[in-house]
């Protein structure tokens, strides 16, 4: 009994003390289970269909993690602006951004963002199965800089494909799927005007556009970029490219040359025009999408190979943490989470969002079920055309380089001046290289 | 009574009014056209002139943040709209009482501000408004148009003051009225037109404005114009929204000028032949 009773009144004590310790210390014992507790973090992006799916998980984390998430969204040309101003300023509103593909590689050598690589290399902030080499290398190129450190890592992916809208007429005039420029010429001057259907669509952004056709035939936009940014927009190759280009257009619909992505992608679907080479988000709507109106005679394929290379254009978009956000590790801790194996398969699987970078994603089962349309394996050629900046030349790295806008500006110019037969292509092309140099220096760029 | 021959509608001037107001109109009545189509019908080619109307452009519009960003917008044009009268209709009075040397130079050092481009003003603005925490608020908003705004009052109402005789004032103060009195019972009724045609100008400087919208605010003060350009997706155009928001827009400066148009044109005109 006195042995009860003595038990008895040490466990009351015992407990007594402990929760009076307890009631001492509530707040560091809970601030271990959610260390950035309380903390808003405040984020900005362009508009994106993987941020509008993104904020139907937003909860579900501001719930793990204790912390919330002000996420601005803005238009493209809007949020670069805004965050482009932010950013040089030395500005710290944002914890975490998009670091826009056109925008990546001068934001990365002005040193306006955060190095990555401090956090995945701790274990304590990364986790093994975090995996940062599991994202797709072709679309990491943008985000590393030139020893090699990452400042962002890729939420979506745009790789350049080949819609056919027309196969049922391609196959009744026995033409093939071109697999080169020549038979890509072929195939849409012998299918324009054919029931009224154009040979090929395409849409304003030249500069987007034209390239793969000069690096095609061996030219570029810049002589080696991004080490040397000399433009080359007058070489036998660059003129070669523009020409070919401007024939193609040829069998184009009246008014392609002010034709937005819309208009084009709108051409496609409905059957207008037969060809369309695009990022592979504007393409597969063609046998994805409900608008279709040409999914029995649709295909996706890789695009044309020039008769020198086969460049693809492909970009990536990435998030990354301004080099004086306030809460980097709480950005870090939410960048790993939107960009998780979890949140994106989850992402492919609940909303069919297919423009991911993660490989193990792209290659998993259950994504190449869902993308593989009348037996087309769509994420694998995706999964091609985003790779292969990566695999020898960064061939898009003319794309990135701070001097492309004011280049890129000059190209468009000109070749809507051969497009619409103003003047020869060697012609324009003279010009412009002038024109180009010219306006760089005037930008303060040393040649 | 018979009317001049100058002033009868023939067939020829009813014409040319035809095409001129077909010319100035066609922009907003296919803006208008436009936004009552889906983002399907807009990208049919040729475009379809006859179309079964839709008022889903308009609804989204209602449910986005496109409606918060239109209240914005009435708030910070009509709150700059009226600062800038309450300040600039008495400095205008006093500068055109004021008979003392270096007036010409005052007038001009006031004009200084609407002289350069606002995109000089910008980023000195946005550095500022950082540091003191006026970035995406309405009072930031409202001060940059005020500023803006105050010289095109001054300016604009000197003239109209310059025409009312002093004498008038003179007289009521004699009859025992006191300055006050004078300048709100006696000298503002006769300068309405003046205020009218001011303050449209004001509110249309501070509601189509775009750029400074773009650069000082962000989500919670985020103006019309800015919200309109935010259909601009990266995956494509929402250009019936895009469409809609532009109409809607428009709607206030129209309703806001129809409303005072009877003062408009004596307030835009006084100027020119009283000058």
């Amino acid at each position: 009994m006195k042995n009860t009773s003595r038990t008895s009144s040490i466990t009351r004590r015992t407990l007594l003390k402990a929760s009076a310790a307890l009631a001492a210390f509530p707040a560091p014992l809970i601030a271990q289970t959610k260390p950035f507790a309380g903390i808003t973090l405040h984020g900005a992006s362009f508009q994106h269909r993987f941020f509008t799916l993104l904020q139907k998980y937003i909860p579900e984390f501001e719930e793990s993690s204790g912390m919330k998430v002000d996420l601005q969204l803005s238009a493209f040309p809007v949020y670069n602006q805004q965050a482009n101003l932010e950013l040089s300023s030395g500005g710290s509103a944002y914890d975490f951004v998009n670091v826009t593909f056109i925008l990546a590689a001068r934001w990365v050598a002005a040193g306006l963002l955060t190095d990555l690589d401090e956090f995945t290399s701790d274990p304590n902030l990364t986790p093994a199965e975090w995996n940062p080499k599991d994202f797709v290398d072709g679309a990491q190129v943008p985000y590393r800089d030139a020893k090699g450190a990452t400042y962002g890592y890729s939420w979506e992916g745009g790789a350049m494909l080949m819609g056919l809208s027309r196969m049922d007429l391609m196959e009744k005039k026995g033409l093939k799927i071109p697999k080169t420029f020549a038979e890509l010429q072929q195939v849409c001057a012998e299918i324009n005007g054919t029931d009224g259907v154009a040979g090929i669509t395409s849409f304003q952004l030249h500069h987007w556009n034209l390239p793969p056709y000069i690096q095609g035939f061996g030219g570029n936009i810049f002589r080696k970029p991004p080490g040397d940014i000399m433009p080359t927009l007058n070489t036998p190759e660059t003129i070669q490219g523009i020409e070919f280009y401007a024939n193609l257009l040829k069998s184009a619909p009246r008014g392609v040359l002010t034709y937005t992505e819309d208009q084009a992608r709108q051409s496609l679907l409905t059957g207008r025009a037969n060809i369309f080479i695009h990022s592979s988000s504007w393409v597969t709507p063609i046998l994805l999408s409900e608008e279709s109106k040409v999914k029995d005679t649709s295909r996706v394929v890789r695009s044309p190979a020039g008769p020198v290379h086969d460049y693809p254009a492909s970009n990536s978009q990435g998030l990354g943490i301004p080099k004086n956000a306030k809460n980097k590790k709480a950005a870090w801790e939410f960048i790993k989470w939107a960009l998780s194996p979890d949140i994106s398969m989850r992402l492919v699987k609940e909303h069919g969002h297919s423009s991911v970078c993660r490989r193990s994603i792209i290659t998993s089962e259950a994504y190449r079920k869902l993308n593989t349309v009348n037996g087309q394996d769509l994420g694998a050629m995706y999964l091609e055309v985003l790779e292969l900046p990566a695999k020898g030349e960064n061939y898009m790295a003319y794309r990135t380089v701070k001097e492309f806008p004011i280049v890129g500006d000059v190209l468009n110019k000109a070749f809507e001046q051969v497009a619409t037969g103003q003047l020869p292509a060697k012609d324009a092309m003279n010009a412009a290289q002038d024109q180009a140099i010219a306006a760089l220096r005037r930008a303060g760029t040393q040649l | 009574m018979n009317m001049p021959s100058s002033r009868r509608a023939t067939p020829g001037r009813l014409a040319a009014i035809s095409a001129t107001l077909l010319i100035l109109l066609s922009p907003f009545l296919w803006l208008l056209q436009m936004s009552f189509k889906s983002n399907d019908q807009i990208l049919q080619f040729p475009p379809p002139l006859i179309f079964t109307p839709t008022l889903e452009n308009y609804i989204s519009l209602w449910h986005s943040a496109f409606s918060a960003s239109f209240v914005n917008s009435l708030l910070s044009a009509s709150l700059s709209t009226s600062l800038a009268l309450l300040f600039g209709v008495p400095a205008a009075y006093a500068l055109s009482r004021w008979t003392g040397r270096g007036k010409h130079s005052l007038s001009f050092a006031i004009l200084v501000t609407r002289m350069a481009p606002p995109i000089a003003f910008t980023i000195p603005f946005f550095l500022f408004y950082r540091w003191i925490g006026l970035l995406d608020t309405i009072t930031g908003l409202v001060l940059v148009y005020t500023s803006f705004n105050l010289p095109l009052v001054i300016w604009m109402m000197q003239p109209f003051f310059d025409t009312i005789p002093v004498s008038l004032e003179e007289a009521a103060l004699v009859d025992g009225a006191r300055t006050r009195t004078v300048f709100t019972r006696i000298v503002l009724p006769m300068v309405t037109p003046g205020i009218a045609a001011t303050a449209i100008l004001c509110f249309l400087y501070a509601w189509n404005d775009f750029f400074f919208a773009l650069i000082l605010t962000r989500t919670n003060a985020r103006t019309a114009p800015v919200a309109v350009v935010n259909f601009m997706n990266y995956e494509g155009w929402e250009w019936g929204k895009i469409a809609a928001g532009g109409s809607l827009v428009m709607a206030p400066v129209l309703i806001f000028s129809l409303a005072v148009r009877r003062y408009l044109v004596s307030g835009l005109t006084a100027g020119a032949v009283k000058g």
